[in-house]
């Protein structure tokens, strides 16, 4: 019988607790605050083209974006190009964008647009020549991809490659919806 | 400590620590299933197929209901991609696999869980560091001088919460004497892993919430809770049951 009335009130406590604890000031929507996870708004960035374009993340916002930071040493980063490229040509219509964005502070910026040609990639290639956005994305392995919805919001992380087809296009119709 | 820690194990290596604690666990329940009337051995080869039907299942359940995405690349089903995986699909797997063994083996349903207990509780210790190491499961802003700095605010440090919760029931199961009746074990786990997430998902910053302001985790939790405590009431009525009718005289 004790024991009973233990479980009872073990249990009327945890029930009070989770009316205690809810979330009334909407802490766990995590999503306001600028953060290289997902659930958070994707911190903003402001590179240049290896033309001299200047591209911005905020300037995007209405298009779900997969932004893919690489480099020319970097041998998954190689391989999962041509995937990006091809979801790339079959998405854009929908609203879908990508921006490649190299790290040039760790790479040889002489071998960036070589590559660019030879694979053919037509999408935005950006340049990160300080390593301030990889800093913004606490950048820890190559190649690294978040895919962010059109308000902004960082709905996946793939960390690591090559992408296949399958995985690139689950997200990409993720954060089209 | 914790940068260096994180920086060492940042994803996808997290997964190492998942892995180590799946290692360790294994070992530790092998050398404790005697106690359980369960052999070494059949209990090495329910996990081995739990596992395989896990990493199995999750990714051929994962192309299927993403059917369409695969259809058009077909050869992606043998991608090294860890994320295409469907984690609820791939525990469903493992637990309908185990069910199908443990019934071809005749295992004692409680006896059983009751020996994998350590496995899980070492699986959750595992669990938290590789949320710490990946930075996951974090915790709601805060301004406590332990809080932690993490995606660009200080906050509680929930992994570590969790960390040092696990730890406690895992050591609390594994040095309490040997229990009866069978389930206990395992029921004292889910009742106290419940407890703990009951009480610790409060301070995170990312949980799902329902009915507006509660949170997911907290609710399934209560009734995991409840039904642990229903099945422990229950178990316990048997034993004393059993026990009147083995001293009762013929």
């Amino acid at each position: 019988m004790q024991r009973r009335i233990t479980y009872f009130l073990v249990l009327a406590l945890g029930l009070a607790w989770i009316f205690i604890s809810a979330d009334r000031s909407g802490e766990s929507t995590s999503g306001r605050v600028p953060a290289p996870q997902q659930g958070f708004l994707a911190p903003e960035f402001e590179l240049k083209s290896p033309a001299g374009e200047i591209t911005k993340l905020s300037d995007l916002r209405g298009e779900a974006v997969l932004v893919n930071l690489w480099a020319t040493w970097c041998p998954p980063c190689r391989a999962e190009m041509q995937s990006i490229e091809k979801m790339y040509q079959e998405y854009k219509e929908q609203g879908f964008t990508v921006l490649a964005v190299n790290m040039t502070y760790q790479d040889d910026p002489s071998a960036v647009m070589p590559f660019v040609r030879e694979q053919s990639l037509t999408f935005p290639i950006l340049l990160d020549e300080t390593g301030a956005m990889a800093k913004a994305y606490q950048l820890r392995s190559l190649p690294s991809t978040y895919f962010i919805r059109r308000d902004g919001i960082i709905n996946e992380i793939v960390i690591g490659g090559p992408m296949s087809e399958a995985l690139l296009r689950t997200r990409i119709e993720d954060i089209l919806d | 400590m914790i940068p260096f820690f994180r920086s060492v194990f940042a994803s996808p290596r997290h997964f190492i620590l998942l892995l180590a604690a799946l290692w360790v666990g294994l070992a530790l329940a092998e050398k404790r299933s005697e106690r359980h009337n369960i052999s070494r051995d059949v209990l090495s080869n329910l996990v081995y197929y739990g596992v395989f039907s896990y990493i199995l299942g999750g990714r051929l359940l994962y192309a299927l209901s993403n059917f369409p995405a695969f259809a058009k690349s077909p050869l992606s089903i043998f991608s090294l991609n860890i994320d295409l995986f469907d984690p609820v699909a791939a525990l469903a797997a493992a637990v309908i696999v185990g069910s199908l063994f443990g019934y071809r083996q005749k295992l004692p349903l409680w006896s059983t869980l009751d020996a994998l207990t350590p496995l899980l509780a070492m699986l959750a210790v595992g669990l938290s560091l590789s949320h710490l190491a990946a930075g996951t499961a974090f915790g709601s802003p805060t301004e406590l001088p332990w809080g932690i700095e993490l995606w660009n605010a200080t906050r509680h440090p929930t992994q570590i919460y969790g960390l040092i919760a696990s730890i406690l029931i895992f050591s609390l199961l594994w040095f309490r004497p040997a229990a009866s009746p069978a389930g206990s074990d395992f029921l004292l786990f889910t009742a106290l892993s419940a407890g703990a997430c009951l009480f610790l998902e409060a301070f995170r910053g990312d949980s799902t919430l329902v009915l507006g302001q509660l949170r997911l985790s907290q609710v399934i939790a209560w009734f995991v809770l409840a039904g642990t405590f229903v099945a422990l009431e229950r178990l316990r009525t048997v034993e004393k049951t059993q026990d009147k009718e083995s001293a009762s005289p013929a």
